[in-house]
């Protein structure tokens, strides 16, 4: 397991509720996402696999370019591929706004 | 989202579906952020909720509780935290039930039992699961579903013959061990776990059906398990007659579904049994010795059952033995198997028959089995409920106000020390080397969390719960005394009697004050080593109303 903190300039939407989506089965996730409590939006990530800092920069920079939203999200993942993980971040806001 | 199918919703949305439109409160949120300690620990990512969600709301109008199981999240097993969610969900709607104010318990069971990673905690917290079951069901109905794509297994499947109704679906499986488990231990001629065919024979819900040990077999739709839960809850009788007495408490018949069972004899015994033997067990002579007798005619009967008298005291001793001649060859090391489980109950049952109404005998149960039975005609016949009809009576008996006290001489794992020996109202254990208490063999713990047993060694260092040793058992709060005995081969006279004024000093103990297992909770050592299940319990409270 490998824990890694990202942090991200926070966009003009607030979230509204707090929200739970998915589970820590193989190839899927949890993803928890709520307002966020700084000027930022803030993500924490535990994943199963190690060494893949670089590709959740990436995607998560890809999520708040494609949201202009302020969050703070907790990630709790058991190996799902990139576009499951976008997946269930676009699904947790969704349901937050 | 009618009709659909059950088993491919989450534990939340499977929760949800049971309760009526809009009255779903769910306590200990993913936000609550109760998750487990333990995982991270052994670089295992948890989850928000353990595994486990719990849902006040009602049915058809009445009070209801439901505790549901993930059972895509860790094979569905149940850890300290997500136990005692359900423990804590159980004991509260037994306050409640208990004042006068009914909750009907829901148990929707997908999951393959103790959480590996978690061992003795995973023990400490199902035995408290099953004395809340067998009490609150004396209240309200306490409905279990099995209706997931795990099944329902291991201490969990104990629970499940626990309940007074129990509802399965055409893709739910039933039984104590799983099919993995059951090769590993007993090898592939015994149980092929890639057979699909023979599992669904074998632990299937339509077989459960077939032989009475569930109640109804629904189709794995949302609509016909609420709808046919939501019925029986509102029709329920909660003093069940004579005739609907719960299966864990029909002796006779089910005694005479085994007596008439033709074994199936073309499995080859496994060739590495163990040298137990009734010559250097543990348990046969602590028995001999503490009743002084030798009659019983050790090797011919695995569960022995002796009256003596201390001072002013009665006392049940119980043991579980070797026995070379047993007809379910899988029970002859002395494990607890399809007959011991009954005979248990029958034993106890009998003394709560013969002291109604008068002082209640003590009932002490001598601790040394190595396992539950493995084997296809002990799934076959459901060790599950078996090992529940043990579980019941020792709990129906401190009830009823017999003090129980478990000594543990040897070997105390997993689902037979939960069905003899967990529901005892005190636990004292010898501190000796070679007493161990565990959930699974090394191998199988191996082959199911996917570690090398070097691994697994280590881990005992780290997570305490997964140690073997007697002490570290005793650290987690469940021992009320550890008595050195100098090397448990040497039964001197000394140390035979200083056991027995402590066995003594206990029953008095409890004649003042019977402890319940979650009572467990209160002792020193488990302020730390059970944080989280205190934490759970009280945040469950504090957000129950």
């Amino acid at each position: 397991m490998e824990t890694l903190n990202f942090e991200f300039p926070a966009g003009s939407r607030g979230v509204i509720r707090r929200v739970q989506v998915g589970i820590v089965a193989s190839g899927n996730l949890e993803v928890l996402l709520e307002p966020a409590a700084n000027a930022y939006s803030s993500v924490r990530v535990r994943t199963s696999a190690s060494g893949y800092s670089g590709t959740w920069k990436a995607l998560l920079q890809v999520f708040f370019e494609r949201h202009d939203v302020a969050a703070c999200i907790e990630i709790n993942d058991c190996g799902a591929s990139p576009p499951v993980v976008l997946l269930r971040l676009e699904q947790a806001l969704e349901e937050s706004l | 989202m009618k009709g659909e199918s059950f088993s491919e919703r989450t534990a939340r949305e499977r929760a949800r579906v049971l309760l009526d439109q809009g009255t779903f409160r769910e306590l200990l949120d993913p936000f609550a952020r109760l998750e487990s300690p333990h995982l991270p620990l052994q670089g295992i990512v948890p989850q928000s909720d353990d595994g486990v969600v719990v849902a006040r709301g009602r049915i058809r109008g009445k009070e209801a509780v439901v505790a549901s199981v993930e059972g895509g999240f860790q094979g569905g097993s149940i850890g300290e935290v997500g136990g005692s969610k359900i423990a804590g969900a159980l004991e509260m709607a037994l306050r409640d039930s208990a004042r006068g104010r009914p909750i009907i318990a829901v148990l929707v069971l997908d999951t393959a039992g103790i959480r590996l990673q978690e061992a003795n905690l995973g023990i400490l917290v199902l035995s408290e699961i099953h004395a809340a079951i067998v009490e609150l069901r004396r209240y309200v109905p306490v409905v279990g579903v099995i209706a997931g794509k795990i099944g329902c297994f291991g201490g969990m499947g104990i629970a499940a013959a626990l309940c007074s109704l129990l509802i399965g679906s055409e893709i739910g499986r039933l039984g104590l061990n799983g099919p993995e488990v059951i090769e590993q231990e007993a090898g592939i001629a015994e149980f092929d776990s890639t057979d699909r065919q023979l599992i669904w024979k074998t632990m299937g819900c339509r077989q459960r059906m077939q032989i009475g040990q569930i109640d109804l077999l629904v189709p794995d739709s949302e609509t016909a398990l609420a709808e046919t839960i939501a019925e029986h809850c509102e029709n329920a009788r909660v003093e069940p007659s004579a005739a609907q007495r719960p299966r864990t408490q029909q002796i006779d018949l089910q005694q005479k579904k085994i007596s008439d069972y033709p074994l199936l004899e073309r499995i080859p015994e496994r060739t590495n049994f163990s040298a137990r033997t009734s010559a250097n067990s543990h348990g046969l002579r602590w028995f001999q010795a503490l009743t002084a007798n030798s009659a019983g005619t050790p090797g011919t009967e695995p569960v022995l059952a002796s009256d003596v008298q201390w001072g002013g005291e009665t006392v049940r001793a119980i043991a579980v033995v070797p026995n070379r001649a047993a007809r379910f060859p899988r029970a002859r090391d002395g494990q607890v198997g399809i007959e011991e489980g009954w005979k248990i109950a029958r034993s106890i049952r009998e003394a709560i028959i013969a002291d109604e109404g008068r002082e209640k005998r003590a009932l002490l149960a001598i601790v040394d089995v190595p396992g539950q039975a493995f084997g296809l005609n002990e799934e076959i016949l459901g060790l599950h409920l078996s090992l529940a009809s043990a579980v019941d009576a020792y709990a129906t008996a401190r009830r009823a106000g017999h003090p129980t006290v478990a000594l543990i001489v040897g070997k105390a794992i997993s689902g037979a020390f939960l069905a003899h020996g967990l529901q005892c109202s005190q636990i004292l254990a010898l501190d000796d080397e070679s007493v161990e208490v565990h959930v699974m063999s090394e191998t199988s713990v191996a082959r199911v969390t996917r570690r090398s047993p070097e691994e697994i060694a280590s881990l005992a260092d780290l997570v305490r719960a997964t140690a073997r040793d007697i002490r570290s058992f005793a650290s987690l709060g469940a021992v009320d005394q550890l008595v050195k005995c100098g090397g448990s081969d040497s039964l001197d006279a000394r140390c035979v009697e200083s056991v027995r004024a402590k066995i003594l000093e206990a029953i008095g103990e409890i004649r003042m004050f019977a402890r319940e297992p979650r009572m467990r909770l209160d002792s020193p050592a488990s302020q730390e080593s059970r944080k989280m299940s205190r934490i759970v319990r009280k945040a469950l409270e504090a957000e129950w109303d």
